[in-house]
């Protein structure tokens, strides 16, 4: 079958979900001819997607993970923690991943939930885009954590999404997508570095400090690799966290599940994993074969890009029984939102804190949202979701919503 | 900062296809910002209207370089500077403004 999974415009107006279930069917280990460049193989099975990701013996990440480097390479190869591979992945990842566990991140919990609780309209405003809403959710839970102050956070999630949908005609710069890219690099990286510098001067325990204090092999960071981490952290958080709200309103407005899931609390931590594994927001991340290798009986030859798309592995009916059906009440999730092995997200778990406070004020707030226009999803290859999403709430009894 | 021994590794600019011509540095500060950036690049020589990422940079070289200004004419330049449309002559410029930190820790 003839399908440019490099195509934005699948993403943005097309059917993904339709051309993974042919592949996963037909052609599971699917090469793309390059259009002059190189060409690349896709896995759309949960099974080869956990591989790919999880086994950096055989595939690196070091030559760039998102779709849009194909054939260029990616300069924080080897520097950036999301593009370099064990063992120096492993001892970058440790003290992040110490900083964001959940009970160092306890003393956040509070102003978070101050946080989604500000950003979600009231009754004055019944009507109102949850896109944008949900947009700003990232720096709700990454300001703390970065002591990014809060006037500057609407800057950071435009230049954070510039960086992830440089194809998107709502950022794109009239100079193009190469343009775009290049742009919210260097501000984002101008921005950290004067924010690198002021932490330099006065440390706040913050993740910027842990950048700074780290160690590998006895060696700390230089200046650009801290800044690359400090680019990552908000890539990471900031285009992706937003869309699994969105997504799952999209679905539940359209089966009337919202007031179901909303009704039954035990459901929240389950629902909060399906939503998870509905939206995918990251829709893909690429590896390179480090030498020739078989993948799922298919020969992939040394140097070649393999994508693996986690939108795709999570509709998987060997894995997810009626893999269609947002089902809040799911048992045995094992999505692969968060990705797999030693890139799985190092933000996975104050993700999920941050999204189940989220889902419960929604549900605490509006006893039902419905579409009240046509949502717009975002026209690129990584981040999958809506950039606009029109809603109409119904607010609970006044009683109820003080709770 | 003897560029000298290491120039044999180093890409001659006119292989870069530069979009202007070689502009030669005019001042003193431009002559060792050149300079510098050619040793971060590996690219000799290094014009004062040459842009960083046209001649290779990329912005975690662009972090290096910065640290290494700031070190080296003892002041604190402004990041914008650095990473956006960044030339030796607006670097030039931008190391004239910058407050002295001389003498300060860090």
């Amino acid at each position: 079958m003839t399908v440019d999974l490099a195509d934005p415009a699948l993403y943005a107006r097309g059917d993904p979900h339709a051309v993974w279930r042919a592949l996963r069917r037909a052609d599971p280990v699917h090469w793309q001819p390059g259009t002059g460049g190189p060409g690349f193989w896709s896995v759309v099975r949960y099974e080869d997607v956990q591989r790919v990701l999880s086994d950096h013996t055989r595939f690196t990440s070091e030559r760039g993970t998102l779709l849009n480097l194909l054939g260029r390479g990616d300069p924080a190869g080897g520097r950036q923690l999301a593009v370099t591979d064990p063992p120096r992945h492993d001892r970058m990842r440790a003290p992040l991943h110490r900083a964001l566990k959940p009970r160092s991140v306890q003393a956040h919990t509070g102003v978070i939930r101050d946080g989604i609780r500000a950003l979600l309209p009231g009754r004055d405003r019944p009507e109102f885009d949850l896109a944008a809403v949900c947009g700003l959710l990232p720096l709700t839970v990454l300001g703390p954590l970065l002591s990014l102050p809060e006037a500057d956070r609407p800057h950071l999630v435009r230049l954070a999404l510039m960086s992830a949908a440089e194809e998107d005609p709502a950022v794109q710069l009239p100079q193009g997508p190469a343009a775009t890219l290049h742009r919210a690099h260097r501000e984002l990286f101008a921005y950290f570095a004067d924010l690198v510098r002021e932490r330099r001067r006065r440390p706040r325990g913050d993740l910027v400090d842990v950048l700074l204090a780290m160690e590998v092999d006895g060696v700390r960071l230089t200046p650009g690799e801290v800044l690359s981490n400090c680019y990552s952290l908000l890539l990471g958080a900031g285009v992706t966290l937003a869309h699994v709200p969105t997504a799952a309103v999209a679905e539940l407005s359209r089966d009337g599940g919202y007031e179901a899931w909303a009704a039954d609390p035990g459901l929240l931590a389950g629902g909060v994993e399906e939503a998870l594994r509905w939206a995918s927001p990251a829709g893909h991340f690429m590896r390179h074969a480090r030498h020739d290798t078989v993948l799922a009986g298919v020969p992939v030859a040394a140097g070649d890009a393999v994508v693996a798309w986690l939108g795709a592995a999570n509709r998987d009916p060997a894995v997810f029984a009626g893999p269609d059906v947002f089902d809040p009440a799911r048992s045995g999730n094992r999505h692969l939102a968060f990705g797999a092995g030693p890139h799985y997200c190092v933000g996975a778990g104050i993700a999920r804190v941050t999204l189940r406070l989220f889902f419960a004020e929604l549900f605490a707030r509006y006893a039902s949202l419905r579409l009240a226009g046509e949502p717009v999803r975002a026209r690129s290859t990584f981040l999958s979701g809506y950039l606009q999403m029109p809603v109409r709430a119904g607010f609970r009894g006044r009683g109820k919503e003080q709770r | 900062m003897d560029g000298g021994a290491l120039h044999e590794e180093f890409i001659a600019r006119d292989e870069l296809g530069m979009s202007g011509p070689y502009v030669e540095p005019r001042s003193e500060t431009e002559r060792r910002l050149a300079a510098l950036w050619a040793q971060h690049l590996a690219v000799a020589p290094v014009g004062v209207e040459d842009d960083f990422f046209e001649l290779g940079g990329d912005s975690l070289l662009a972090a290096e370089v910065q640290v290494a200004i700031d070190t080296e004419f003892g002041v604190e330049i402004e990041a914008a500077a650095v990473f956006l449309a960044p030339t030796v002559a607006a670097l030039a410029e931008a190391v004239r403004r910058a407050p002295d930190t001389a003498g300060a820790d860090g």
